[in-house]
């Protein structure tokens, strides 16, 4: 197989590797600081809000609303030849950080900023799930 | 608020200016398109290049010892020399940083350029085409990315465009406006890159690329490279060419990041402009020409309304009335900037500016009576601007 048409996987940082952990296992989980309460991401070992290196990993409700998003109509990568149109979006969860992240399961034409969504996992292979989002109709 | 120098407001004037060939110029390396506009700067300015003693400048992302490379290929050592990293808004700190060279006595004649080769790397084979549109620099981020199918400035730019539309009902017939002004005024240009006229629904017809932008929305892959040359108000009397002052400048950083706050629809440049506005002494009312970077339709409109031409959420309007054309309210991009004319990180904006405050272009090409330009950067991860007013010296 041609390795240009696979789709790329994330290379995870050292500080990321826990979201991706959780992520196989199909769970949401976002650091919290034990400072200040509030949440962070992307992952990074201090808080963004209050400076403090004391947090958990947090799972959170996985349900938030499209802050923004985007159509690919262009094929930047082949492996995504097949997907167009695609939407990728910006969600902000209900905890408050945005995620960057696919919605699925909708036309792309009927994705609207500001539409509940909620998270589902997309398994890439044996050892990567990918946390993407489709509309929450129960919260609309 | 801290408050800006009063004393570099007129300290310093552009005293030459230069591009290299502009679009499509197959051969010649980023490096060497940028000696181009440099050694036209130099003839321009009637100067030597061992005059220069200072040199800011830029090339592509992956360039590394940039301004060493340039020094070499100039033949001149320099007092001051560096290399900058904010993306589009590189360039006006270039400026910044010459005028504070200059006043702080480290440098007395500075050299500020950037250039580029992205039409023939895009263009020269399939596989530097991909390598392109996937790894456009090294800082690209191997997860929250890649993954979801996300590459690329424009839909960086588009999420900002989409934002806007939900919240003050702007229209793509709206951003049509910009790219249609701007392509007219290239056509008066004869050094641009584009030589077709556009029409609105031209612009409607063209391909859709990232949703809300269609192709006509991006701004151009060109070779491309400009150059000015910065020195003292009292040198510059004693100089062939009428000096262009730089009344003030500003920069501002939305380093919590593109996606953070509100910062896709107001853009660092409220702020970077509230200080360049104070440094020169003036508001957006004494504006008569402005040169915005222009890398997508959409960040024209946000910028005009960030700077204070209208109010945030009014943009729209604005452009649709006509204010950007030649005779407008506010002609902008009058070279047809990054959209029409060439992509030069912001550098052509700076050039244009310079240019349209010495007052010799034809008519067609001249902003009439123009007082003041004022001259945006905006780049980096989408978070790094920076500003330039200039004025008749």
């Amino acid at each position: 197989m041609n390795d240009t048409s696979e789709k790329p996987l994330p290379h995870p940082a050292p500080e990321s590797l826990h979201f991706w952990q959780a992520a196989r296992e199909h769970r949401l989980e976002i650091q919290r600081c034990n400072a200040c309460g509030q949440f962070w991401f992307p992952p990074a070992l201090s808080c963004p809000h209050c400076q403090a290196t004391d947090f958990v990993w947090a799972p959170v409700s996985g349900r938030g609303k499209v802050f923004s998003f985007v159509t690919y109509h262009r094929v930047y990568h082949p492996a995504f030849a097949k997907e167009v149109p695609y939407v990728v979006a910006l969600v902000e969860l209900d905890e408050g950080p945005r995620l960057l992240t696919n919605i699925i399961g909708v036309a792309p034409d009927k994705v609207a900023c500001d539409m509940p969504v909620k998270v589902v996992f997309d398994d890439c292979n044996e050892s990567v799930s990918v946390p993407k989002f489709t509309p929450n109709d129960a919260a609309a | 608020m801290i408050e800006p120098s009063r004393e570099l407001r007129d300290a310093c004037a552009i005293v030459g200016i230069g591009n290299s060939r502009l679009g499509r110029v197959p051969g010649v390396s980023s490096l060497d398109l940028l000696v181009e506009a440099m050694h036209n700067a130099i003839a321009d300015a009637g100067l030597k290049v061992t005059d220069i003693d200072g040199i800011v400048c830029r090339g592509p992302d992956e360039s590394y010892t940039h301004h060493q490379q340039i020094g070499a290929r100039l033949g001149v050592n320099a007092r001051f020399s560096t290399t900058l990293d904010n993306g589009g808004a590189s360039q006006i700190l270039g400026v910044a940083l010459a005028t504070m060279a200059i006043k702080a006595g480290m440098a007395s004649t500075v050299i500020i350029g950037f250039g580029r080769d992205s039409w023939s790397r895009t263009h020269s084979s399939k596989e530097a085409n991909l390598r392109n549109e996937t790894r456009p620099d090294n800082q690209l981020a191997q997860e929250f990315g890649p993954e979801y199918g996300y590459f690329g400035a424009v839909a960086a730019h588009a999420f900002g465009a989409t934002r806007h539309m939900h919240l003050y009902g702007t229209t793509r017939d709206q951003f049509g406006h910009i790219a249609v002004a701007f392509r007219e005024h290239a056509l008066r240009n004869p050094a641009a890159q584009m030589k077709k006229p556009l029409t609105l629904s031209q612009y409607h017809e063209a391909p859709p690329v990232v949703a809300p932008f269609g192709l006509l929305d991006c701004s151009l892959r060109s070779d491309a490279a400009g150059a000015v040359i910065v020195t003292s108000r009292e040198r510059a009397r004693d100089l062939r060419q009428p000096p262009v002052s730089i009344k003030g400048f500003g920069s501002f950083n939305n380093l919590r990041g593109w996606f953070a706050d509100d910062n896709m629809v107001t853009t660092a440049a409220k702020k970077s402009g509230e200080t360049a506005y104070r440094m020169a002494g003036i508001g957006p009312d004494d504006v008569d020409t402005a040169q915005i970077y222009d890398c997508f339709t959409y960040m024209v409109l946000a910028q005009l309304e960030d700077y204070g031409f209208c109010k945030k959420g009014e943009g729209g309007p604005l452009v649709a009335s006509g204010a950007l054309r030649m005779g407008g309210r506010l002609p902008t991009n009058t070279s047809g900037g990054q959209l029409s004319e060439a992509h030069a990180e912001g550098m052509l904006q700076v050039v244009e500016g310079a240019r349209q405050m010495r007052h010799t272009y034809p008519a067609e090409r001249q902003v009439t009576d123009a007082e003041i330009a004022l001259v945006s950067g905006h780049g980096g991860n989408q978070v790094c601007h920076s500003t330039l007013i200039l004025g008749r010296a």
